[in-house]
């Protein structure tokens, strides 16, 4: 790069880079000093509090050593939701790319309005997750749900469904939900990458013979590769931590048959006031989620 | 043979595209039926009467407006101070050299992708400890949390792409580095941070868990929450209403994707995903 940003010699800074060196430290300290209150801080005390039994309503509690990470490693509630939490994300995170790389094809095609279907298609990512779940409440009703009637008028189930209220069909539900409302990030990114592979590849494989299919294979998706890595991290990493969209839903039920960690976690603090027992829980989910942290922070550094 | 292609290909998009935005659909066509419509079996899929009532009883007979006002502080605060915050610090990220500097970036980014359930219960006894907890100055503080952390990630891609010789010439000119931000920066940038503040904004009026934690009080409840508790605290569900509610709740999205869109799909560019 240039002046500004080549690194200076180790000994002997001229006073001007002493004082933009100085000017950049002041620059960022506003950041830093809301970071350490509002981030470090509350992680720090998470790792303090996972060592306590604390009752939320009072908070009062005591010292109890490993005992609440003892709880984790031997009890049922940490694992089953771990199941829950990775069903729920390759589930979802595998229709997110098949749909979103599927339509992402398609809108890279020459259709007609084709900003307009961009925009309709675009649009559930950025919908309130709120909004979204009152939306599909509505659409799973039992009776009165467009889904069970439209399923019934097209004579492809001959009684409603119960939709959120019974397993797998609340497991499949949240799924479907979830695809429907991040699968706009996965063709978004495809889209903005698909524009960028230069047509002579294509020319290239079709003086060769390949058919559309071939070309596909063998020219769109090697393209895509790194994309789709970085795509599949980040949606990973997103998608198990989601707390709104299942909790709205199901609540974690029935039972606990869709409970994610983040919702035990919220179900422990809030809902059995362990605030102690819910901060380890919250530590162990953080160390899973640490590995795909990891990939993906390396896999932006690389790039860069 | 030549014709037929393209129009099998606009046929399956388009059906594709209509069923997506179908959930859409309904729920505008649910908030204009009236109440005793919707229990039709098999539902009218268009509505044989059109009204506007559950939108004027939203407004009039619920506390819908209080909370709207609630998310627009919300949002708008929150917006305001972390894309003020976050201009600063990934200028001085991006175009200073100082010790700790990288491993400051990728805190960032560790913090980008940290879950929000971890920081909810500290913060929670930290705001009941300040005194803070059913104020929505707690729900701004708790909403930095996540929305700084994308704000600098992206302001940092756009100010990267910002060519250094600009500020270069300026700085031969003799002006200092903050005129050189001001003069030469800040108007590169002017995209980037309009594309930053509209995600902060949505991100923030969006936001659920926080809301749900820190404010149990009506009275600064923001639409999330507010709305929610319209569908649990009912009796009987009025779908019409809440449907009406889930329009007007989208509005400013509408808004957003009507004029401003161009800078949704930019923010998306820079916001951690190039291949």
């Amino acid at each position: 790069m240039t002046t500004l940003t080549t690194d200076p010699p180790r000994n002997g800074l001229s006073p001007l880079e002493r004082a933009y060196a100085r000017l950049g430290v002041v620059l960022i300290t506003p950041t830093i000093l809301v970071f350490l209150l509002v981030i470090v801080y509350p992680l720090l005390a998470a790792l303090y509090l996972s060592v306590f039994q604390i009752y939320t309503p009072t908070l009062q509690g005591g010292f109890v050593g490993a005992d609440n990470y003892i709880e984790l490693l031997t009890g049922k509630a940490f694992w089953s939701s771990l199941r829950v939490t990775i069903v729920w994300t390759v589930g979802t995170l595998t229709l997110q790319i098949v749909a979103g790389v599927g339509i992402a094809l398609l809108l890279h095609q020459n259709i007609w309005f084709r900003s307009l279907a961009r925009s309709l298609v675009l649009f559930p990512y950025f919908l309130s997750t709120v909004v979204a779940v009152l939306v599909w409440k509505w659409l799973f009703n039992d009776l009165y749900g467009a889904l069970n009637q439209g399923l019934m008028q097209l004579g492809i189930i001959d009684m409603p469904l119960d939709w959120l209220g019974s397993m797998p069909n609340a497991m499949i539900g949240v799924i479907l939900v979830g695809a429907w409302k991040y699968f706009p990030f996965v063709v978004i990114a495809v889209l903005a990458r698909l524009q960028t592979i230069p047509e002579n590849l294509y020319e290239a494989a079709r003086i060769d013979g390949a058919g559309p299919i071939a070309r596909f294979w063998d020219v769109t998706l090697p393209q895509l590769r790194s994309i789709l890595t970085v795509i599949i991290l980040l949606r990973a990493i997103w998608d198990f931590k989601e707390f709104d969209l299942l909790y709205l839903l199901t609540g974690g039920g029935p039972v606990t048959s869709t409970q994610t960690l983040s919702l035990l976690v919220y179900q422990e603090a809030f809902g059995l006031n362990q605030m102690g027992q819910a901060a380890a829980y919250s530590v162990g989910m953080m160390l899973v989620m640490l590995v795909f942290m990891v990939l993906y922070i390396r896999q932006t550094k690389e790039k860069a | 043979m030549k014709l037929v292609r393209p129009v099998l290909l606009n046929l399956i998009t388009w059906s594709l595209v209509l069923l997506i935005s179908f959930p859409l659909l309904w729920m505008i066509v649910t908030s204009l039926k009236p109440q005793t419509e919707l229990f039709r079996i098999p539902p009218t899929w268009v509505p044989e009467t059109v009204t506007f009532e559950h939108y004027w009883r939203l407004l009039s007979e619920t506390p819908f407006l209080r909370y709207f006002r609630n998310s627009v502080v919300l949002a708008s605060t929150t917006t305001v101070f972390v894309v003020g915050l976050g201009t600063l610090g990934a200028y001085s990220l991006v175009r200073f050299r100082y010790r700790g500097r990288e491993t400051l970036a990728m805190l960032v980014l560790f913090t980008y992708l940290l879950p929000s359930v971890v920081l909810i219960i500290p913060l929670y006894l930290m705001m009941v400890s300040l005194g803070l907890s059913n104020t929505l100055f707690s729900l701004i503080l708790a909403h930095t949390t996540f929305a700084l952390p994308y704000a600098l990630w992206l302001l940092r891609s756009f100010m990267e792409g910002i060519p250094v010789d600009l500020e270069n010439a300026a700085l031969v000119d003799g002006a200092s580095r903050m005129g050189a931000f001001r003069d030469v920066i800040f108007p590169q940038l002017l995209p980037g941070i309009i594309s930053t503040a509209l995600f902060t904004f949505i991100l923030s009026w969006n936001e659920y868990l926080y809301a749900l934690v820190l404010v149990n009080s009506d009275a600064v409840s923001p639409l999330t929450t507010g709305v929610m508790s319209m569908l649990i605290s009912a009796f009987n569900i009025e779908w019409s209403l809440l449907m009406a509610a889930s329009v007007m709740m989208s509005l400013p999205l509408i808004v957003v994707f009507a004029f401003l869109q161009s800078y949704l799909t930019s923010g998306f560019g820079a916001g951690g995903v190039k291949g």
